[in-house]
């Protein structure tokens, strides 16, 4: 899978979480860029997240996503592409 | 009260309690959200649009869903996330309900479960399906 299909399914993953269907991500895209996205939705997108790329992150992993980028980063390391 | 940390949930554990629907909650649950549509507060609209009698709120039988959360699975340590409902059949005063949640998934490392939900009323009709969403807060 490449980068950028990651970014397009983590993009639907993201819509869907937040019901917006405006979102479009980039690397740099963070918390301080959507209003909802907490600590709460942190974990929802990550339960997503592992359900649509059938990885597991452990905590540590989930405190480290910073941005959109790590984590596209994080779940290409995971799938080994 | 329960206190069921993560690390005694498993996918398939149950945990079930009852309440008796009473015209009193009614009166409070009016008291406290102002909801006055006449499907609820008024008998003689409820019974002329088919009904038997006033229709319970749904969401005064889905608020049960917060009793089962805090106080049953997990219990003490439970932090609601998110709830998905679906009512499935109208509730009475007088309606006996039973809570049944059964965990479906459960993430030891995110400290996340997710529980399935359903609420049955005396005549072993289910009148509500949810899924329940929560974080164990137990360190």
């Amino acid at each position: 899978m490449t980068r950028g299909e990651v970014f397009q399914k983590l993009n639907v993953i993201f819509c869907n979480n937040f019901d917006d269907e405006n979102i479009v991500l980039s690397d740099k895209t963070s918390s301080a860029d959507i209003e909802d996205w907490d600590s709460l939705e942190q974990i929802n997108l990550v339960v997503a997240i592992q359900d649509e790329f059938n990885v597991k992150f452990n905590i540590d992993e989930v405190n480290a996503m910073k941005n959109v980028g790590e984590m596209v980063d994080f779940i290409l390391e995971k799938i080994g592409a | 009260m329960r206190e069921y940390k993560i690390s005694d949930i498993f996918v398939g554990m149950k945990e079930s309690f009852s309440k008796t629907v009473t015209e009193e909650m009614i009166q409070k649950f009016f008291d406290i959200t102002g909801d006055e549509n006449p499907l609820h507060k008024d008998r003689v609209f409820a019974e002329t649009k088919g009904f038997p009698g006033r229709v319970v709120y749904g969401m005064l039988t889905a608020s049960l869903i917060s009793t089962l959360g805090g106080c049953y699975i997990p219990g003490k340590y439970c932090l609601i996330q998110g709830i998905e409902v679906r009512f499935a059949k109208p509730v009475f005063a007088g309606d006996e309900l039973t809570v049944l949640g059964e965990v479906n998934r459960v993430d030891t490392e995110l400290k996340y479960l997710e529980i399935k939900v359903t609420i049955w009323n005396q005549k072993k009709e289910k009148v509500l399906r949810g899924l329940l969403k929560a974080g164990i807060i137990d360190e």
